[in-house]
C-alpha cells in the first residue's frame, strides 16, 4: 500500500505545486491522477520516487518512509518502482535493447554495467519485454527511427526490466494520438490486472480515465480536489477541476 | 514623452554640463546616462595616458602641453550637454554626433599608438619586393645548371700617366674590354665569343681574386648581355659604384675583374636541398633493427628511408596534441558541467573552479605556454607538445563541458528512476548523447591545433615553426616563402579533412539491424581506427622524438622561476608598461579588424556562391576568391610578421599588418557565409520590379546582411586581441613583445605580470563580445 501524507513541493523559485496532499492508493489499483496542466501532477509523481524532493511531507510505501531514506537506499527502492514518461526519455542514439537494459541498473554491478556487460540472463529478460510489447525484432534498431507508439512502448518495456511493484506514469499518452493512447494504455491495463502492479497514472481525458481507472484522484492548483472512483466524477466535480469554461472532449 | 515636459530643459542640462550625463540621469535615461558618463571617462582616461606616454595629439604653448584632442572631447562633452536639453523636450540628437566622436577620437588614439605609417608602406615597397618575388619562386624545386662564363680584367683607377695594357690574366672563354684601365662611371665596351647563341647572361663585377661581387646595373635593372647566331657578344656598360670600394688613387691601382656569365638550366625539376629540411627526403639507411631481427634483411644491410622533414614533425605535433587533449579533456569536462555537478554534494563549487581553470588556460595563447614551459622542459619538440596539449585541452574541455550541458536530460531522468547511480546515469545517458559533438569537436580542434603547431616551434625550436625562425634569421626569404606555402597546402588539407569528417559524424547513422551490434572495437572499422589511431601516435611520438624524462628533469633554477611567475611584480613601473603595451596590444586588434574587414567587404561577395556563383562567367572569380581567403586564413598571424617587419620595420605597425591579413582571410569567410545566408525572397522582389544586380544587392541584400557583419567584426576583435598578444613574439610589438623582453631578461615576475594582464584583457573581452553579440541578434 502506498499513502502519501501531507506532501507539499515548494519549488527554489517560489512556486507552490504542491500543496498539503494526502491520498491513498491500495496495492493492485490503477489509479488516475487527473488535474490542468500545471496543477501538479508530474510534481507528484516524481515526488513519489524522489525524482524531485518533497519539501515535506511522507510518503510510507509498505511500511518504509521513503523521503527518510538515504540516496543509496532510495536507489534500492527506486528498482521496484517503474517509471513511465510522456517524452518517453529515451537515449535516441542508442539501440533500442540498450535502452531496454538501463532499465536493470539498479540491480547489476557498477562497474561491469559501465562497460555495457549484461548478463546472459538480463539480455533474454530484455528480449522478453520486447517480445511482450510487440517490439522483438526491433531490439538493434536505434530508439530514435521508431514511432513515438512504439518509443513509449521501449519506455515501458524498460520499466519492467526493474520488475517493479508499481508503475508511476507521468501523462503516457498526451504526446500520441488517440489510436496509440489506447494501445499503451491496454498494456497498462495487462500490467495491472495480470501481473496485479499497482498503476498510478496521470491522463488529460476524462473518457481515458473512465476506461482504464480503477480510481482516481484529482489535482488542482497543487491541492487534492477529488478522490473516489471514477464514476464519481460528475458535471460539478468536472467544473470544479478543470474551470467553469471546461468542455468535455471525448477521444475516440 | 508628455510627463517629461513639465520638467524644465535648463537643469537638465545644467546638470550633464556638470557631470556628464546627469541630465539624462535626471530624465530617468539611465542607460544613457550611463553609457555617457562611461564613454566620457574612458575617454579622457585615454587622452590624458597616451599624451603621457606616446605622446599622442601633443600640442606646446610654451611650458603647456596638452592634447589637441581636448577639443574633441570637449565637442563630445557639449553634445552631452545639448542632449540633455533636447532629451527634456522629448526630442533625441543625430547619432553621428553621439558615436562618431568618441569613435573618431578613438580611432585617432589607436593610429598613433600603434605607429600607423602609410608612408613608410610606400617607400619600402621596393624592398618588399624581394619577398613577394621569393613567395612566386619558393625554394622548393631546382634544376640542375650549366655554367658559361668568361672574365677579364682591368686597373681601377688609371695611373698617371694610363697604363696601355690591362693587368692581364682572366679565366673561362675568351672576352676582352675596350680599355685597359678606368674609373667609375666610364663606359665600357665589352666582347666574347665562343658562347652558346641566342642566349641572354648578366654582367658582374668583382673583386679580383676575392669572393666580393656585384651585378652590373644600368638604371636600376640589370645589364643584359646577348648572344648571336655564333655566340659573340657586345655590351657596353658604365662601371659601377663597387669599383670604388677602396678608394681610387691613381698611385696604387687594383685589380678588378668583369666578367660575364650565363647560367642554363637543364635536366627535370628536382627538389631542392631546401626541400629536403622542409618535408622531406629519401636516404639510403641501415636496415632497422627489427627487421634484421627477424631476418628479414641481413645484418649491415641498407634500405632507402623517407626521412622526413620539419613540416611532419609539425604535423605530428597537431595530431598528438589533439589525441592528448581529447583524451584529458572528456572525463575532464564532466567537471565543468553544470548539470552533472548539481548532482554531487558539494559540486557547484566544483563546477565553477574547473570553469575558471579552462577559462583561464585557454586565455593565454600556446606560443605564451610555450615560452613558460620552456623554463621547464627546455627548448624542443617535447615543450611544444605540452604547450599546444594544455591549451588544447582547456579549449576542448569548456567545449565539451557545454555540450554535455546542452544533453536532453529526460534520458538521465529515466535512468535515475530506474535506480542508476551517478556513474550509471552518466554512462548510459549522457555519453551516447555526446559522442557526435565531441567527435567534431575533436576534429574541429584537429583544424585548430594543425595551425598552433605551425607556430609553436618559433620558441620551443621543433619543426616548421623553428625552420621558418631560422630562415628568416638568416634573411632566407625563398626558404620562408617555401615554408609557408607547405604551411598552407598542410593547413588546407587538414581543414577540408576535418570539414569532411564533421559532415559525416551526422550523416551515416540509423542503420537497421536484426542481430546485436558487435561492440565497436570488435568491429573491423573499429579494430582499424584503433590500429590506425596507436601507429599515428607512436610514429608521431618517434618522429618528434618526444622524451618524456624531460619532464622529471627541470633545470635547476625552475622551482624559483615557477614562484617567480606567480609572485607577479605589481610595482608602479612595470603596471605602466604593461598598461602601455596592452593599450597597443588592443588597438593593434582594433585596427587589424577594421582594415581587414574592410578589405574583406568586397571580397564577400565575390567569394558568396549565391553572387558570383551561379554564371559561368563569374565561376572563377568565385573559386579565386574562395582560394585567396583560404590561403591567406591558413597561415597563422604571427608568420606574416616577418614580410611586414622587413617592410615597415619592427614594432605595432608591422603586427597590425600582419595581424590584418589573417583577418582578411578569417572575416572574409565568415562575412561570405553571411551573405550565402541571406533570404533570397526581398532580391527577387527587387529583381522582379525590374531593378538591376546592383540595385538588388544595395537594397535587398546591405540591409539583410549588416548585423551579422558587425556582430562578425566584433567577434573578430576578440579574437584578434588573443592573437594580439602573440604578434610581438615575431617583432610586432605589443604586450607579447614586453612578454618576451621579460622572459629574456630572466624577470620572470615582471612576465608573471603579463600574463595576468592578458587573462584579464582576455576574459573581459570574450565576455564582452559575447554579450553585445546577444545584444545584436
Ligand atoms: N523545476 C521547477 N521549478 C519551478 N517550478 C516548477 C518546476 N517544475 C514545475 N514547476 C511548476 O510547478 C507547477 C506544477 O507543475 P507540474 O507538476 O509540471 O504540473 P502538471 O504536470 O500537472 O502539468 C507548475 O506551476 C510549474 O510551473
Ligand atoms: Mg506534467
Amino acid at each position: 500500500m502506498l499513502r502519501v501524507e501531507h506532501l507539499t513541493k515548494v519549488f527554489p523559485n517560489g512556486t507552490v505545486a504542491l500543496k498539503d496532499v494526502t491520498f491513498e492508493v491500495a496495492d493492485g489499483e490503477f489509479l488516475a491522477v487527473i488535474g490542468l496542466s500545471g496543477s501538479g501532477k508530474s510534481t507528484l509523481l516524481r515526488c513519489i520516487n524522489r525524482l524531485i524532493e518533497p519539501t515535506s511531507g511522507k510518503i510510507i510505501w509498505d511500511g518504509t518512509d521513503l523521503t527518510a531514506l538515504s540516496p543509496s537506499e532510495m536507489r534500492r527502492v527506486r528498482r521496484k518502482i517503474g517509471f513511465v514518461f510522456q517524452q518517453f526519455n529515451l537515449v535516441r542514439r542508442s539501440n533500442v535493447i540498450t535502452n531496454v537494459l538501463t532499465g536493470r541498473l539498479g540491480y547489476v554491478n557498477t562497474a561491469q554495467s559501465l562497460l555495457n556487460a549484461f548478463s546472459k540472463e538480463d539480455n533474454d529478460r530484455a528480449l522478453n519485454n520486447l517480445e511482450r510489447l510487440g517490439l522483438r525484432e526491433k531490439a538493434y534498431v536505434r530508439a530514435d527511427s521508431l514511432s513515438g507508439g512504439q518509443q513509449q512502448r521501449v519506455g515501458i518495456a524498460r520499466a519492467l526490466m526493474q520488475e517493479p511493484k508499481i508503475i508511476l506514469a507521468d501523462e503516457p499518452v498526451a504526446s500520441l494520438d488517440p489510436v496509440l493512447s489506447h494501445s499503451i494504455l491496454k498494456y497498462l491495463e495487462q500490467l495491472n490486472r495480470e501481473d496485479g502492479l499497482t498503476v498510478l497514472c496521470s491522463l488529460h481525458f476524462l473518457d481515458l480515465v473512465h476506461r482504464y481507472a480503477t480510481s482516481a484522484i484529482a489535482l488542482k492548483e497543487g491541492q487534492l480536489v477529488f478522490q473516489g472512483l471514477p464514476q464519481e466524477i460528475d458535471d460539478a466535480q468536472f467544473k470544479a477541476i478543470y474551470g467553469q469554461e471546461a468542455q468535455r472532449v471525448s477521444i475516440i | 514623452m508628455a510627463p517629461v515636459r513639465t520638467k524644465t530643459p535648463l537643469l537638465p542640462a545644467l546638470l550633464s554640463l556638470v557631470i556628464p550625463g546627469a541630465g539624462q540621469m535626471y530624465l530617468g535615461a539611465r542607460m544613457v546616462a550611463a553609457s555617457i558618463f562611461g564613454t566620457a571617462v574612458v575617454l579622457a582616461f585615454l587622452i590624458w595616458f597616451t599624451l603621457e606616454n606616446f605622446r599622442v595629439g601633443l600640442v606646446e604653448w610654451g611650458t603647456l602641453k596638452t592634447s589637441w584632442l581636448w577639443l574633441l572631447f570637449a565637442v563630445f562633452w557639449l553634445w552631452n550637454v545639448w542632449d540633455a536639453y533636447r532629451r527634456a523636450h522629448g526630442r533625441t540628437t543625430p547619432r553621428l554626433v553621439s558615436f562618431g566622436i568618441p569613435i573618431l577620437l578613438i580611432y585617432i588614439i589607436a593610429w598613433q599608438v600603434t605607429d600607423v605609417n602609410l608612408l613608410r608602406l610606400v617607400t619600402r615597397f621596393s624592398d618588399v619586393q624581394i619577398i613577394f618575388d621569393a613567395l612566386i619562386h619558393p625554394d622548393l624545386l631546382t634544376r640542375d645548371t650549366v655554367v658559361h662564363q668568361g672574365m677579364t680584367t682591368i686597373w681601377i683607377p688609371c695611373s698617371n700617366p694610363p697604363q696601355t695594357v690591362g693587368p692581364g690574366g682572366g679565366s673561362g672563354l675568351p672576352v676582352g674590354i675596350d680599355k685597359p684601365c678606368g674609373t667609375v662611371g666610364d663606359t665600357l665596351v665589352m666582347a666574347g665569343q665562343g658562347f652558346e647563341p641566342n642566349t641572354t647572361g648578366n654582367l658582374y663585377w668583382q673583386e679580383y681574386g676575392g669572393t666580393n661581387e656585384v651585378q652590373v646595373r644600368s638604371g636600376g635593372a640589370p645589364v643584359l648581355v646577348t648572344t648571336d647566331a655564333e655566340g659573340k657578344f657586345v655590351v657596353p656598360f658604365a662601371i659601377p659604384a663597387f669599383a670604388g670600394r677602396d678608394g681610387l688613387d691613381p698611385n696604387s691601382p687594383i685589380v678588378n675583374g668583369i666578367e660575364a656569365r650565363f647560367i642554363r638550366e637543364v635536366g627535370p625539376l628536382k627538389p631542392s636541398e631546401n626541400f629536403g629540411t622542409l618535408i622531406g627526403k629519401i636516404e639510403i639507411k641501415p636496415a632497422p633493427d627489427w627487421m634484421t631481427a627477424f631476418g628479414i634483411m641481413p645484418v649491415g644491410a641498407t634500405l632507402p628511408a623517407f626521412e622526413p622533414g620539419g613540416i611532419f614533425v609539425t604535423i605530428a605535433l597537431g595530431l598528438m596534441a589533439t589525441l592528448i587533449s581529447i583524451v584529458v579533456a572528456a572525463p575532464l569536462s564532466f567537471f565543468g558541467a553544470h548539470n552533472i555537478m548539481a548532482r554531487v554534494r558539494g559540486g557547484t563549487v566544483i563546477y565553477y573552479i574547473a570553469r575558471a581553470i579552462f577559462n583561464v588556460t585557454r586565455s593565454i595563447d600556446t606560443l605564451i605556454w610555450a615560452i613558460i614551459l620552456v623554463t621547464w622542459t627546455g627548448l624542443g619538440a617535447f615543450t611544444g607538445l605540452m604547450a599546444l596539449s594544455i591549451h588544447s585541452i582547456a579549449a576542448v574541455a569548456k567545449l565539451y563541458s557545454e555540450e554535455v550541458e546542452h544533453i536532453d536530460p529526460g534520458p538521465v531522468e529515466a535512468t535515475t528512476a530506474a535506480g542508476g547511480n551517478l556513474l550509471q546515469n552518466i554512462r548510459f545517458a549522457v555519453i551516447p548523447q555526446i559522442v557526435p559533438s565531441f567527435l567534431a569537436y575533436s576534429l574541429l580542434r584537429w583544424d585548430i591545433n594543425m595551425r598552433s603547431a605551425t607556430v609553436v616551434g618559433l620558441v620551443s625550436a621543433a619543426g616548421v615553426g623553428f625552420y621558418i625562425f631560422e630562415a628568416i634569421r638568416k634573411g632566407g626569404y625563398r626558404e620562408y616563402a617555401a615554408a609557408l606555402w607547405c604551411i598552407a597546402v598542410v593547413v588546407l588539407i587538414v581543414d577540408f579533412l576535418s570539414a569532411y569528417w564533421r559532415e559525416q559524424i551526422f550523416k551515416n547513422e540509423a542503420q537497421a539491424s536484426s542481430a546485436p551490434p558487435k561492440a565497436f572495437y570488435q568491429t573491423p572499422r573499429g579494430i582499424f581506427y584503433t590500429v590506425l589511431f596507436v601507429a599515428v601516435f607512436i610514429l608521431s611520438w618517434n618522429l618528434a622524438q618526444i622524451d618524456l624524462g624531460k619532464l622529471f628533469e627541470p633545470a635547476p633554477t625552475f622551482g624559483k622561476v615557477l614562484l617567480d611567475f606567480v609572485s607577479v611584480d605589481t610595482s608602479p613601473g612595470v603596471l605602466d608598461s604593461v598598461m602601455r603595451n596592452l593599450l597597443v596590444t588592443i588597438f593593434q586588434a582594433l585596427l587589424a579588424t577594421t582594415l581587414g574587414g574592410v578589405i574583406a567587404l568586397p571580397f564577400a561577395f565575390l567569394a558568396a556562391r549565391n553572387i558570383t556563383g551561379r554564371t559561368r562567367a563569374a565561376l572563377p572569380v568565385y573559386y579565386a576568391a574562395r582560394f585567396v581567403l583560404s590561403f591567406l586564413r591558413s597561415i597563422e598571424a604571427v608568420l606574416y610578421v616577418a614580410i611586414f617587419v622587413f617592410w615597415v620595420g619592427v614594432g605595432a605597425f608591422a603586427g597590425m599588418l600582419a595581424l590584418s591579413i589573417t583577418t582578411f582571410g578569417l572575416i572574409g569567410k565568415l562575412f561570405s557565409e553571411a551573405v550565402e545566408n541571406i533570404e533570397e525572397g526581398p532580391v527577387e522582389a527587387l529583381t522582379a520590379t525590374g531593378a538591376n544586380r546592383l540595385q538588388s544587392i544595395a537594397f535587398a541584400i546591405v540591409p539583410q546582411i549588416v548585423p551579422p557583419f558587425i556582430s562578425y567584426a566584433i567577434y573578430q576583435w576578440d579574437i584578434n586581441i588573443r592573437l594580439a598578444t602573440i604578434i610581438g613574439l615575431a617583432g610586432g610589438g605589443g604586450i607579447g613583445q614586453l612578454f618576451q623582453n621579460y622572459v629574456g631578461q630572466l624577470q620572470y615576475h615582471k612576465a608573471g605580470t603579463v600574463i595576468l594582464a592578458i587573462v584579464i584583457v582576455v576574459t573581459l573581452m570574450d565576455f564582452a563580445s559575447a554579450k553585445i553579440r546577444e545584444r545584436l541578434v
